[in-house]
């Protein structure tokens, strides 16, 4: 790889310089993905309504899941919910992220085209739906009468997931040009993530001889974090500090891995 | 680069790299590239030129020749593997008429969208919007879904957004021939004021035809490498000669004409009817060296009566053994509205093939009545051969003689239809 695409402030410039464009393809892929649909738009709030209802019959109501005290004061449900927006914001992007170029060839071939912004339209769209359930959170926390001051770092928190999620998005975007299996691998990848991160449970809960191994997940510490702002309890500043480090470092490494590859792109597709 | 250059091409090769099977292309990653599991495919090999602004240049050549990797490399979607391609000016490329175009959204949306894909605000494309909608001229549908569009709007719509993106180096991939009639030569007025406006053209298409309309310069690549490259008549005759028909040998062949050949015999250019701006291309076979009018008895008279029978007698003189021949004959408007066509085949019949031999000359006379409104308009000749891949120019002479009308009535309208009135019967 090209020591000169290891470079931070390139991704500053490509979001700055193109932001109306990657602005408009992200308003485009939301509003295609519901357009002509029955219920349109209102599939932005039934679909994680629906996969958290189901979480809470199989895991707080079937399992009889316990948490530990300091989230006692919230509703089990508002507690898995805290997490599964964080992640779903993450799985949605990296999922969909190895079709971002492969499937817009045209982009690629047949126009000028800034392409390494195409990997960020899945994050984009994904953070959409993120605002919204985000949303339906702030309104279920008002419900339950249980609402934190601390709920403003919410957004910040989730800065590690971001990056982390770009780096991993160009990566797969670039790698899913050459290698049409990702589509298939990285959706795997991303359900068992989903179980291996603290959201259907806490980090705490997980038995002690398997933490060490258990902690290497930067998602973790981001998913905990955010639940601490939420139920207002301490948030480990320090473990997220760890995961915006490896988050900064994937975006960068990310970028520069697509940019590196791109030259390839309009010769394969 | 001086900065009257819009595009320079320094020594442009670009090779491909070909996997035989996808995981090949994960080993040769994983060894970091040093060991390869590929073979390469050169589609453009050293290639150099420039373009001036406000130049029109076609780029010719057969299917695989590296046209297309050509355009491709000059709007920097593919990146040389040596060379250089230096660019001035803002290149609005219509590879593909409608890349980027969604189907579910509407046609307002996409050219918006199609704006914001050039770089322009919203801002700037409400400016742009109604001119766009106007030339496109698709009526109510630009707030339907483009998949609702027929074939013809959709490429209408298309073309009009590129061409309103005021770029300044035009590339254009064989997508001229879209839409009737009147929106090609829409499209072609757009492109002219285009080039008027300083912009350059870069014209790729199999249709030699606009190349010899529309072009100053051609550039003619087989094989990947540049064969020929200067003013349009000799790179298309070199063309047709040496690339355009391998498959007959028979015919015009390998035979190329020398210029001093052309001319030796030529009294075309005497008639007072010759145009100086007509458009001569060809392969040489075979030369048109003379023209004459013939009506009423006056021999090539300034002004022609509508309606009455008219006769062009042409001089053609043949410079190899040449079959399957083709004469045609063309009367356009100044404007380049075709009013009139017609060739020997549709005339005799398709069984009428003659052949000639070289050095032969004959003389052919087409007869016709021009039932035209007063005016000027421009006569095109020329002769063919009828091939398996083709027509096979030999002398086009576009635009070559003025035709100038004179109508004792001068009816409202281009064509005289010699129309007659009967009062059948008063009021009771």
């Amino acid at each position: 790889m090209n020591i000169q695409h290891i470079n931070p402030l390139a991704i500053i410039h490509a979001l700055v310089k193109h932001h109306y464009l990657l602005g408009q393809l992200i308003k485009r892929d939301v509003l295609l993905r519901y357009r002509g649909a029955y219920f349109g738009l209102l599939w932005v709030f039934l679909n994680p309504l629906i996969m958290l209802g189901i979480f809470v019959f199989v895991f707080g109501y079937i399992f009889q899941a316990r948490w530990p005290a300091q989230y006692s004061e919230l509703p089990f449900a508002i507690n898995l919910y805290c997490g599964l927006i964080a992640f779903n914001i993450f799985g949605e992007a990296i999922s969909r992220s190895p079709l971002a170029v492969r499937s817009q060839s045209s982009y690629v071939k047949k126009i000028i085209f800034p392409v390494e912004i195409l990997p960020m339209v899945p994050l984009g769209a994904a953070l959409v739906h993120g605002t919204f359930n985000f949303l339906i959170l702030i309104a279920a926390l008002l419900w339950a009468g249980h609402f934190s001051a601390q709920i403003i770092l919410y957004p910040l928190l989730l800065l590690p997931l971001l990056l982390l999620a770009l780096g991993a998005s160009w990566f797969l975007a670039a790698w899913g040009v050459f290698i049409k299996d990702m589509a298939q691998i990285v959706p795997l990848l991303v359900q068992m993530l989903f179980f291996l991160s603290p959201i259907l449970y806490t980090a705490s809960m997980v038995p002690e001889a398997v933490r060490p191994l258990y902690d290497l997940n930067p998602i973790g510490a981001v998913i905990e974090a955010c639940r601490a702002a939420v139920s207002g309890t301490t948030i480990g500043w320090i473990s997220w500090s760890v995961s915006l480090g490896v988050g900064v470092i994937a975006a960068v490494l990310g970028y520069a891995f697509f940019q590196h590859s791109r030259d390839e792109f309009a010769d394969v597709l | 680069m001086s900065s009257d250059i819009a595009i320079s091409v320094r020594n442009l090769s670009k090779t491909y790299r070909i996997f035989g099977h996808p995981g090949d292309r994960i080993k040769q990653a994983l060894t970091l590239g040093r060991v390869p599991f590929h073979r390469e495919f050169t589609a453009l090999k050293d290639v150099s030129f420039e373009i001036k602004k406000g130049e029109t240049v076609g780029i010719i050549g057969r299917n695989g020749s590296g046209k297309s990797t050509l355009l491709q490399l000059l709007c920097g979607i593919l990146k040389p593997s040596s060379g250089s391609v230096t660019v001035n000016g803002r290149v609005s490329a219509l590879l593909e008429l409608g890349a980027g175009f969604n189907p579910e959204f509407t046609g307002r949306e996409n050219v918006y969208f199609q704006g914001a894909l050039m770089g322009f605000t919203r801002r700037q494309m409400e400016e742009r919007f109604d001119d766009i909608a106007a030339f496109a001229d698709i009526g109510e549908f630009v707030d339907q879904p483009v998949r609702m569009y027929s074939s013809g709007m959709f490429v209408r719509l298309a073309f009009a957004v590129a061409i309103h993106m005021e770029p300044e180096i035009l590339v254009v991939d064989e997508a001229l021939g879209v839409g009737d009639a009147a929106f090609q030569s829409k499209c072609f007025q757009r492109i002219s004021a285009i080039r008027e406006g300083g912009g350059s053209i870069l014209l790729v298409t199999h249709a030699t035809e606009q190349v010899a309309h529309f072009c100053d310069r051609a550039v003619l690549l087989d094989k990947g490498s540049l064969i020929s490259c200067g003013d349009t008549a000799t790179v298309l005759a070199y063309y047709i000669n040496h690339l355009g028909l391998t498959t007959e040998k028979s015919g015009a062949g390998s035979l190329a004409i020398e210029s001093s050949n052309i001319g030796a015999d030529e009294q075309f250019h005497c008639n007072l009817a010759y145009n100086h701006n007509e458009t001569r291309w060809g392969g040489g076979g075979a030369t048109i060296t003379d023209a004459h009018f013939f009506q009423d008895g006056r021999k090539d008279p300034a002004t022609f009566l509508a309606g009455l029978a008219t006769e062009l007698r042409l001089s053609i003189r043949f410079h190899c053994n040449i079959g399957s021949l083709i004469y045609g004959l063309t009367i356009k408007t100044k404007e380049g509205g075709v009013v009139f066509s017609a060739n020997s085949r549709d005339i005799l019949g398709p069984s009428h093939t003659p052949s000639q031999m070289a050095g032969d000359s004959v003389q052919i006379s087409f007869q016709f009545n021009p039932f035209l409104d007063a005016g000027s308009y421009l006569i095109s000749v020329g002769v063919a051969s009828e091939t398996p891949s083709g027509l096979l120019p030999h002398d086009r002479r576009y635009d070559s003689l003025v035709f100038r009308i004179e109508h004792p009535l001068s009816p409202v309208g281009s064509i005289d239809m010699n129309p007659s009135l009967h009062i059948i019967s008063g009021p009771a």
